[in-house]
């Protein structure tokens, strides 16, 4: 068995942080969009919640950013476009068909990669495209009134709804599909017990050294 | 507007309070008030006399040359040479306050009432001066004219119903005393909403009617409305009214004290908000108006912020995360039974 140290203690509380938010913003963006059934939070509630939710994933991500630039988490953000369609059909292939037959993983996580390349370009769009667009829409909800009337004769505002909610549901699919392929590790939990200990676990046999299994959440 | 049927449009618009109307001029004190009305001329006619001889009595009447626009012009000119001056007035024998007998020229050229003489509504004859002291039987009967009127937009019995209802009628305060039509319709400058007018205006032209009397809420220190969340930019968008009448699709002259109010934020702020039945409904037309139904399907209820709902992205959105989900689940049963069947072999 080999173990690699992939989430020191600042990512792990970065995710979870982020979880929590997640879960929050999802309830009161949702109470707020659909407002009106009893089901739902109050609107004014949820207002609050979702703000304030709002403001501190702000704060986070921007702290994930900044982290990524300064340690060495950041490597595994960067792509490699060498070999990227092969891994891209692969990876695919294993997920799709191969996982069926219980071929075995096509990637293998060590401490210079942690990512699979669909992983990996998830990841990137997740925080490098979606999340500083919604970040930027939900500000720019909170200070509507400064807007302009329109943008290129569109109503400002509702270019703003439009894009904050589009980037919302994609980020609601993305968590939909990343709590799903954290039970594609090793066993159903291995992936989620990495995220809490901070050690990736590998068992696999003929992997004893830097050869762990190949899924991280 | 006249019982007529001529140019109603829809809607209540009202421009600036109207003190309460006075009609008659106490001829008890013809002496006091002829000292008034001389200081009147006097202050006045400096600052009107280009205005009177360069401006016309209506705009109508300037564009045309009906026969009976000209005798409603001739009419009205006769009225503004004394009453456009802007400091006419007289201070009440009664009350002591100052009574403002001027009229504007120009709000009442572009008002609704913009083509009615004078005497349609003061009916008393004012070939003396000083005028009659009492107001004639049907002096300022606004009904008198409009109840008959054609247009079904206008339901006037609703109207006089819905205002026997309303907080300022049944208001036992005494700056309430004598309520009436005129109270927020000004005769001479009140003119309709027209579709195109700017939303901004049609807010702060609304809201300034209800802001002349309750001039509290003007104060920075005022805590009323401090509920509300960012208290300034809603009342800069929405006007009193869209909360303190009951909902409805035409305007509701209802007007409901401040405890009868709705204070929920659903209220607007979903996907049937009343502002779209009302406000925004001016919006609305003016963007069909404007940019056409193609435009108004896109726009289609997401003026209000918070309610940024597009019932199509929405099917069309959660279809999807269903679709996932299902997909999902269809993966997840699979790889359980390609294990069992690993397990069982093994």
């Amino acid at each position: 068995m080999t173990a690699h140290y992939l989430y020191p203690a600042w990512l792990r509380l970065w995710h979870w942080a982020n979880a929590v938010l997640f879960v929050l913003l999802i309830a009161s963006g949702v109470s707020m969009h659909f407002a009106g059934p009893d089901w739902l939070i109050p609107f004014a509630t949820a207002r609050v919640i979702h703000n304030t939710t709002g403001i501190l994933l702000t704060i986070g991500w921007i702290g994930f950013i900044v982290a990524n630039a300064r340690t060495s988490n950041g490597h595994h953000y960067r792509l490699h476009f060498r070999g990227l369609i092969t891994q891209l059909v692969a990876q695919t292939h294993y997920y799709l068909i191969g996982i069926f037959r219980r071929e075995p993983h096509p990637f293998h996580v060590s401490e210079t990669m942690k990512f699979n390349v669909l992983q990996q370009l998830t990841y990137l769009s997740v925080m490098y495209a979606l999340m500083p667009l919604l970040i930027i829409s939900g500000w720019a909800f909170l200070y509507s009134v400064y807007l302009p009337e329109t943008v290129f004769g569109i109503g400002s505002v509702w270019i703003v709804a439009m894009t904050h909610v589009v980037v919302s549901y994609l980020l609601a699919l993305f968590l939909l599909v990343h709590l799903y392929i954290i039970t594609t590790g090793e066993t159903v939990f291995a992936n989620l017990r990495a995220m809490i200990t901070g050690w990736h676990r590998d068992t696999t046999p003929g992997h004893d050294s830097p050869q762990p299994p190949r899924e991280t959440p | 507007m006249t019982s007529k049927g001529t140019r109603t449009t829809a809607l209540t618009v009202e421009l600036r309070p109207f003190p309460k109307p006075v009609a008659t001029m106490p001829s008890s004190r013809g002496v006091r008030l002829l000292f008034w009305c001389v200081l009147g001329l006097l202050v006045g006619i400096p600052w009107t006399t280009g205005a009177t001889t360069t401006s016309a009595p209506s705009a109508a009447a300037m564009a045309t040359t009906d026969p009976e626009l000209e005798r409603i012009a001739a009419e009205q000119h006769n009225c503004l040479r004394c009453h456009a001056m802007p400091t006419l007035a007289y201070r009440s024998p009664t009350d002591g306050e100052i009574v403002d007998l001027s009229i504007d020229r120009n709000a009442l050229a572009h008002s609704a009432h913009a083509e009615l003489s004078c005497v349609e509504c003061h009916h008393r004859s004012y070939t003396r001066y000083p005028h009659p002291r009492r107001a004639a039987p049907r002096d300022f009967d606004c009904l008198g004219c409009h109840r008959d009127d054609a247009d079904p937009r206008f339901a006037w019995d609703h109207i006089e119903t819905e205002f026997a209802h309303s907080v300022h009628a049944r208001s036992e305060a005494p700056n309430a005393e004598g309520f009436s039509c005129q109270s927020c319709h000004h005769p001479h400058r009140f003119r309709t909403t027209q579709i195109g007018d700017p939303l901004t205006w049609i807010v702060q032209e609304h809201n300034q009617v209800c802001l002349s009397c309750h001039t509290q809420l003007i104060s920075a220190a005022s805590a009323s409305h401090d509920w509300l969340p960012n208290r300034a930019a809603h009342w800069d968008a929405v006007r009193c009214v869209d909360c303190h009448t009951p909902a409805d699709d035409h305007a509701n002259h209802r007007i409901l004290a401040a405890e009868d109010s709705p204070r929920d934020c659903v209220g607007c702020h979903s996907a049937d908000a009343r502002l779209l039945a009302r406000l925004y409904h001016f919006r609305s037309e003016e963007d069909i108006a404007r940019t056409g139904l193609i435009a108004k399907a896109i726009y289609n209820e997401s003026y209000v912020v918070g309610m940024s709902r597009s019932p199509l992205l929405d099917r069309l959105s959660l279809a999807i995360l269903v679709l996932v989900v299902l997909m999902l689940t269809a993966h997840g049963v699979g790889r359980y039974l390609v294990h069992r069947e690993h397990k069982r072999s093994s």
